[in-house]
């Protein structure tokens, strides 16, 4: 790794921070009402300790790691030379796929909500070519964009949620018994599902100055996205009820449309939108960061940027080719990316960390 | 030479930016003289389609104007309202109302709340009414004054009506809630009535709130009486205040009901069974003016005010639940208030709740308590009585003792 482009573990959290704050976002509260009904707005209870466990183990096993090794380089000395690569190709495969959701969902979103009549190609081209910039760029510089818009995003989302406080009826929340702990756990699985996308960042992690001792594991940034998870389902949950909050595409969206500011500043969903745009434009970056960094450790070419541009045109494609429709669309958003992401977040990366973590190898 | 090419695209993208040409990027700007500020929308049965009209100024200082289309569907009329006929663009994006026409409402509003929902203008805030007793257009044009915008009249009575206890107005959101969680709904009616013009500058129609409307499968398929109306704004919790005349032999006592509080209890048996739903209310009240001979401050008097007081709005309640009983139809979601009450319970009852509900057995308490007579406790022309200075009546007090 270039000594230049180092960034601190905050900054590396920040980054996984605001990029997942996108997803989390898109797919509640409908895919946690969908499992776990009125009762949803607990499910991040459960999600929370299941993705701090994923999160504590994958940091032991990369304790003894070397500090410039990313998760490409300990699948190569792990799994070795062959099957490691073949690893490492799948996983850039996949996120170059995961690159173009990330580009085809933010369009439809704002096609559904600011932009009636627009197309979506103008959308995915503009933000690929604004991430395409930007991943081609330092680590650092896209750790430190994260950092800065941090603090603007969560207060933004802190203030429309507050918002809407007055809306919130009981009677969409209550009654919660035991008998729903069932329902609550299945809830849990699309928020851990995308708390579990952190592993990806795992590829960046060689960019990581480590510590000069062991820190305890702290995992602010999960509790913060746990807080954006269970602020998202339990305000729009209670403010549209169960059934009218899973019949909507953009539930929390709606919520927003509907606020006002004290009372006196209304319409404030072209901010709102405008900040997920943002963390869409940062997950994007990171995405194809990481496939360029995937690639490097594949083809041993030292330059990292010279993969970025490939990987933004083939995920450009998968935007296009994803689906027909809207509605297609959804079902890839509801079902098979989910599914997808937990069979590499949760699978794969931990297997391989195990195996390598097993043969000594770091 | 790269230097100077980047430069130029900068310069040529900031072309872009003004705005002012076809060329902008802001593909949905507006320019503030083009637009038309709509307030209102109201929504009328046509043959087999639907006319509409929008009610709004072109800015602060702009007369109100009506405009109106028809079409074989709200969204083929809104469109062609929008953007052809006006010279203006139409936005949406502060409605606070929409108006239903009768026909239309017991056709389906379904169509009506699909266009709030999806239409990215509108808010699902926006207040729905049903206008009976005619078009929800010939209301809008009734009421529209040079010195009284219809769209104001409309949002004070929004305001408001709650606070005189004759209704509230249900936003999309609440309903479309209500119909997707219990597959029924209330609506707020509201009627337009011809009186004398007070002054010239008034509309021609005044409004009126005409009570709740039941819509059922989306359609409004009966009208509640005003008394039905406000035993199921208590229940609902949507009642604020409301001043009332209590009957006494001989005089009449005008109080304002300012707190309504419910609590309902399920009961169950042994088996299991849901046997009865107690209801209790529990009233506070402030006396606005005495009329005819009654004293106040005697304790018998003011017992016999708040038993009246509870008469009344225990009656108003019962009716509520006998008509949601008789129509079968649970538009107040007493099936919810037993599930938040004993959840469990209800899960494991024997029966479904559609089939208990019409027969189940509801118990109505009240207890009202008369706080207040504001700063006139005992006026010497309505008690008869002589007026005594205060030291007077301290020494008599304390001889008393």
């Amino acid at each position: 790794m270039g000594k230049t482009d180092r960034i601190t573990e905050r900054q590396l959290k920040v980054l996984i921070f605001v990029s997942l704050l996108s997803p989390m976002i898109r797919i509640l509260p409908a895919s946690a009402v969908l499992f776990a009904g009125r009762a949803a707005w607990l499910s991040t209870a459960l999600a929370l300790p299941a993705g701090a466990a994923l999160v504590a183990f994958t940091r032991w096993a990369r304790k003894n790691a070397p500090e410039d090794m990313g998760l490409a380089d300990m699948a190569v000395a792990g799994l070795g030379p062959v099957l490691g690569r073949i690893f490492d190709v799948l996983c850039a495969l996949w996120l170059t796929f995961y690159g173009g959701f990330i580009a085809r969902s933010a369009a439809e979103r704002l096609l559904a909500t600011v932009y009636p009549n627009g197309n979506t190609p103008i959308f995915i081209i503009v933000m690929l070519a604004v991430a395409l910039f930007t991943a081609s760029g330092l680590t650092k510089t896209l750790s430190r964009t994260a950092e800065i818009l941090m603090p603007i995003l969560a207060a933004v989302i802190a203030v429309a949620l507050l918002s809407a406080l007055p809306d919130v009826s009981a009677a969409h929340l209550l009654p919660v018994t035991y008998r729903d702990i069932k329902d609550i756990a299945y809830g849990a699985l699309p928020i851990f599902d995308v708390m579990a996308a952190f592993a990806y960042f795992l590829f960046l992690s060689g960019h990581v100055r480590r510590p000069k001792s062991q820190r305890p594991n702290r995992f602010p940034w999960l509790i913060m996205l746990a807080a954006v998870a269970f602020g998202v389902t339990f305000f729009t949950l209670g403010t549209l009820g169960e059934k009218l909050a899973v019949s909507m595409e953009n539930a929390f969206f709606m919520v927003i449309r509907n606020i006002k500011v004290l009372g006196v500043v209304e319409r404030v969903e072209a901010v709102v939108v405008t900040i997920w745009i943002v963390t869409d434009f940062i997950f994007l970056a990171a995405v194809l960061m990481i496939v360029a960094e995937i690639w490097k450790t594949v083809t041993g070419v030292k330059k990292r940027a010279v993969f970025v541009l490939p990987s933004a045109a083939l995920s450009g494609a998968a935007a296009f080719l994803i689906a027909g429709n809207a509605f297609a669309f959804q079902r890839w958003s509801d079902f098979i990316i989910p599914a997808i992401n937990i069979l590499f977040a949760v699978i794969l990366i931990p297997a391989a960390l195990t195996v390598g973590k097993l043969r000594r190898r770091y | 030479m790269k230097k100077a090419f980047c430069a130029f695209l900068a310069l040529a993208i900031a072309l872009a930016l003004t705005g002012c040409s076809g060329l902008t990027i802001f593909s949905n700007y507006r320019h503030l003289e083009n637009i038309e500020l709509v307030r209102t929308v109201t929504a009328d049965m046509e043959g087999e389609g639907v006319n509409v009209s929008v009610y709004g100024t072109a800015g602060e200082q702009s007369e109100a104007r009506m405009y109106e289309r028809s079409g074989p569907s709200i969204g083929v009329a809104m469109g062609k309202l929008i953007l052809m006929p006006l010279g203006r663009e139409a936005i949406l994006s502060h409605t606070e109302a929409m108006l239903i026409g009768e026909d239309l409402a017991k056709k389906s509003i379904r169509e009506c709340l699909d266009y709030v929902e999806r239409f990215s203008e509108m808010r699902l805030d926006t207040g729905v009414l049903v206008v009976r007793d005619g078009t929800a257009r010939d209301l809008l044009a009734g009421l529209s004054g040079s010195d009284t915008p219809a769209s104001d009249t409309i949002a004070g009575l929004g305001r408001n009506i709650a606070k005189v206890g004759e209704g509230y107005f249900f936003t999309a959101r609440e309903i479309a809630s209500s119909m997707a969680d219990n597959g029924c709904a209330l609506i707020q009616c509201v009627r337009g009535v011809k009186e004398e013009k007070l002054f010239e500058a008034r509309g021609d129609l005044n409004l009126e709130p005409a009570g709740f409307a039941v819509l059922k499968d989306g359609a409004v398929c009966e009208y509640l009486t005003d008394e039905e109306t406000l035993g199921a704004m208590l229940l609902l919790g949507k009642y604020k205040s409301r001043n009332m005349d209590l009957a006494l032999p001989g005089a009449a006592v005008t109080v304002s009901v300012d707190l309504a509080k419910t609590d309902m209890e399920p009961v169950f048996d042994r088996d299991g069974r849901l046997t009865e739903l107690r209801v209790r209310l529990s009233l506070r009240a402030n006396v606005i003016n005495v009329a005819g001979e009654a004293d106040i401050t005697d304790e018998a008097v003011r017992r016999q005010c708040e038993r009246e007081l509870t008469e009344i709005m225990t009656g108003a309640v019962r009716a509520a639940v006998r008509r949601s009983q008789e129509l079968k139809i649970d538009y107040l979601d007493l099936e919810g208030v037993v599930r938040r009450s004993s959840p469990l319970k209800l899960e494991d009852m024997p029966g479904a709740w559609e089939d208990i509900f019409p027969g189940l057995p509801v118990t109505v308490e009240g207890s009202g308590v008369l706080a207040r007579t504001y700063d006139i406790a005992d006026p010497p022309e309505k008690s008869g009585k002589e007026d005594k200075n205060p030291w007077e009546k301290l020494t008599e007090s304390l001889k008393g003792n």
